[in-house]
């Protein structure tokens, strides 16, 4: 994990969010989290929880506020990531 | 950590805890030498100059249950001294305003007491939480610090980008200082003696709601906070000796802050910190730290305890042990039986004792505290006929069975030196049972809104009784709420005003002013939905769908929730006959369209 690229990350999400929104539609880097997923935020939080967990970080409350489409959290994730080794 | 060493009395041990361990600090312990006074003082500092003398404190926990710092209450009154004449050499009047963004830290606390030595008032401001919102929370920020007329403002390294950004947009900058606590501790101390606070004094202002352009500051005194803390202490929980307490609520919620911080000192108990977003992420810590230190008296709002059912696996349980915790305060939003219910049903097998549910009322516009149950009775409720309920505004106790029912939880008795009334449209006292706008009056009642005189007379009567907003009725003297009048929406335990809402909707070019209208409405599940419908000339359905998404964007940061947008031809909105909107009528167009039945209990409203 400590290899992991930011595609694979992006990927990952885009997996993930699928899921959590139990949406038919694909999800893609540009998905807009709240328009388009309607990410809800017992959703989010659970999200948070996941990635923290798969990614071994602590995602602080204050980045989520730029937040806003999929590429967005994966990049942030991946910052996070990096800042962290 | 097993049930039987925890009833010896052998005090919490940090398990698992390598960080603690490394740093060599440990918690607060639970019993003090130092002789319980219960809130018996008539200011803040100096129930913290008396909780000085013993052990106990507050600790601070890591999202992963790991012990991140302890404050002490001796070490706080010391560093807040010290603090108070730092600020104290800035220069500032006597009752000058110091905004604090409240995460959940010593720092914070440290701040908020140096405030009072130091003869100035806080206020604590929220942390952004949501998605994509920082505009929002910028000017949540903006609004509060011109609203108070702050002449300080204090934001940790995490924040302060958010906090420098709302100053450089003030357009009525009264601020002399602004910055990190580190920054903070560079200033000198100032040679001068710390004066006495006195009763009438301000203690701190609460900001309600996360307003976007006028939010209000409740203004509580040193005497209506004390008066509120005996009555908790003494009255609500009947604090004793061996009291620990365990809490993720936010320090800028009047809850969190007066509830489970102020409360816990003026008794001299030791507290458990979790920060309230990593409560979020990971509610089993919250329980794990009650299990752990065997916490007795720990709060939420009845979503937390949705969360918690939620996200508790099977395997959670073996390793809680629950049977300490004896005040399971449940408040701020409406509480309904059966969150109560599935939380007793999930936890019993960790040795949650469903007699600890306290369900209580208050608002911040008086202190927190309103009214209690007896402590040690569990959640108590009564069944009352649906179709009476809606037509004739009458609680009449279901008898037979297959009748429709409304239930509604006890929220108690007024705490001493209070009372509640409850009155009907004309402003006159509705008999037992009778469903009608809840008015408080008391010690504990605010002295109105900072600087605000039109709010404050909207609020308070000229005979001192509170419109609380709150809808419900009284039976046997004990207090139950039916639902709020429809001008705030509660989301996920968050109070949102729906004017809130329909002014976001008419900053958009297309929206026109009072074409708006916000409300929520009741899901299958419970749960509460905001509901958004604006007038609009668009004809384009691309136009229209671009409207609605930014509409859905816009809520979503601000307050975190989905919305759902209708765009409605103009004047489809009803009005009243002075030309304002009617939300209550717009709701039930709404309705209507969508062909929606609703459940009475969440939609009672009244005028």
């Amino acid at each position: 994990m400590s290899e992991v690229t930011q595609e694979q990350i992006t990927e990952l999400l885009c997996q993930r969010l699928a899921y959590f929104t139990e949406t038919r539609m694909e999800v893609f880097p540009e998905t807009n989290l709240i328009t388009h997923l309607a990410i809800d935020s017992v959703k989010l939080l659970n999200l948070v929880m996941e990635i923290e967990d798969q990614f071994d970080i602590s995602v602080p409350l204050n980045t989520l506020v730029d937040v806003l489409t999929v590429q967005d959290l994966a990049d942030l994730i991946y910052k996070i990531k990096l800042s962290s080794q | 950590m097993s049930s039987t060493i925890a009833k010896l009395g052998i005090p919490p041990v940090q398990k698992n805890d390598s960080q603690s361990l490394r740093i060599g600090i440990a918690p607060t312990p639970t019993h003090n030498l130092l002789a319980q006074r219960r809130a018996n003082f008539t200011t803040l500092v100096e129930s913290l100059e008396y909780a000085a003398q013993g052990e106990t404190g507050y600790n601070f926990y890591d999202s992963r249950g790991n012990l991140k710092s302890v404050l002490p209450y001796r070490v706080l009154c010391t560093n807040s001294k010290i603090i108070a004449k730092r600020l104290s050499g800035l220069g500032l009047a006597r009752n000058s305003r110091v905004a604090l963004i409240a995460d959940t830290t010593p720092a914070f606390i440290e701040l908020f007491f140096a405030c009072r030595f130091a003869g100035l008032i806080p206020f604590a401001m929220p942390v952004p939480v949501n998605l994509g919102s920082r505009a929002i929370y910028v000017q949540q920020l903006r609004g509060m610090l011109e609203s108070s007329r702050a002449n300080v403002a204090v934001a940790s390294l995490d924040f302060i980008e958010f906090l420098n950004e709302a100053v450089n947009g003030l357009v009525n900058n009264e601020l002399k200082w602004s910055g990190t606590p580190e920054q903070l501790d560079l200033l000198p101390e100032a040679d001068v003696a710390l004066l006495p606070n006195t009763p009438d004094e301000t203690a701190y202002l609460q900001f309600t709601s996360g307003s976007t352009r006028l939010p209000r500051g409740v203004v509580i005194t040193e005497k209506a906070l004390m008066a509120n803390l005996q009555g908790i202490v003494c009255n609500g929980l009947d604090v004793r000796f061996g009291d620990r307490c365990a809490s993720w609520l936010p320090f800028y919620h009047d809850m969190g802050l007066v509830g489970l911080v102020l409360a816990p000192l003026a008794a001299q108990l030791s507290v458990d910190y979790l920060a309230t977003r990593d409560f979020a992420v990971r509610p089993l810590q919250w329980l794990k730290l009650i299990s752990r230190n065997r916490c007795t008296i720990a709060f939420s709002q009845p979503f937390g305890l949705k969360l918690c059912t939620l996200r508790a696996r099977e395997s959670d349980l073996v390793d809680l042990d629950l049977s300490s915790w004896r005040a399971a305060g449940v408040g701020a939003e409406m509480i309904r039986l059966d969150t109560l219910k599935s939380f007793a049903a999930k936890f019993s097998a960790a040795g949650f004792d469903e007699r600890a549910f306290l369900p209580c009322y208050g608002l911040a516009e008086s202190t927190l505290a309103v009214s209690f149950p007896d402590i040690g009775l569990g959640a108590r409720s009564l069944r009352v006929d649906a179709k009476t309920l809606i037509e004739k505004k009458i609680a009449v106790r279901v008898q037979a069975d297959g009748r429709k029912y409304n239930e509604f939880v006890n929220c108690g008795r007024p705490l001493p030196g209070h009372e509640v009334r409850v009155v009907d449209e004309a402003d006159h006292e509705v008999p037992h049972m009778t469903v009608g706008s809840i008015l408080v009056r008391g010690e504990s009642v605010m002295s109105g809104y900072f600087n605000n005189a039109d709010e404050t007379a909207r609020a308070i009567r000229l005979d001192g009784w509170l419109d609380t907003g709150d809808i419900g009725f009284l039976f046997e003297g004990d207090l139950y709420i039916t639902g709020r009048r429809t001008d705030v929406i509660i989301v996920n335990g968050r109070n949102i005003r729906a004017q809130d809402v329909e002014e976001l909707a008419e900053q958009q070019p297309e929206v026109r002013a009072r074409e708006a209208s916000a409300f929520g409405v009741s899901n299958e599940d419970g749960s509460t939905s905001v509901v958004l419908v604006v007038e609009c000339r668009l004809a384009s359905a691309v136009d229209r769908q671009s409207l609605i998404n930014r509409l859905q964007q816009m809520v979503y940061m601000a307050f975190g929730v989905s919305c759902l947008v209708e765009l409605v031809p103009p004047h489809t909105l009803p009005r009243t006959s002075s030309g304002k909107l009617s939300r209550f009528a717009a709701r039930q167009g709404f309705l209507q369209r969508a062909n929606l039945e609703q459940p009475v209990a969440t939609t009672y409203t009244a005028g």
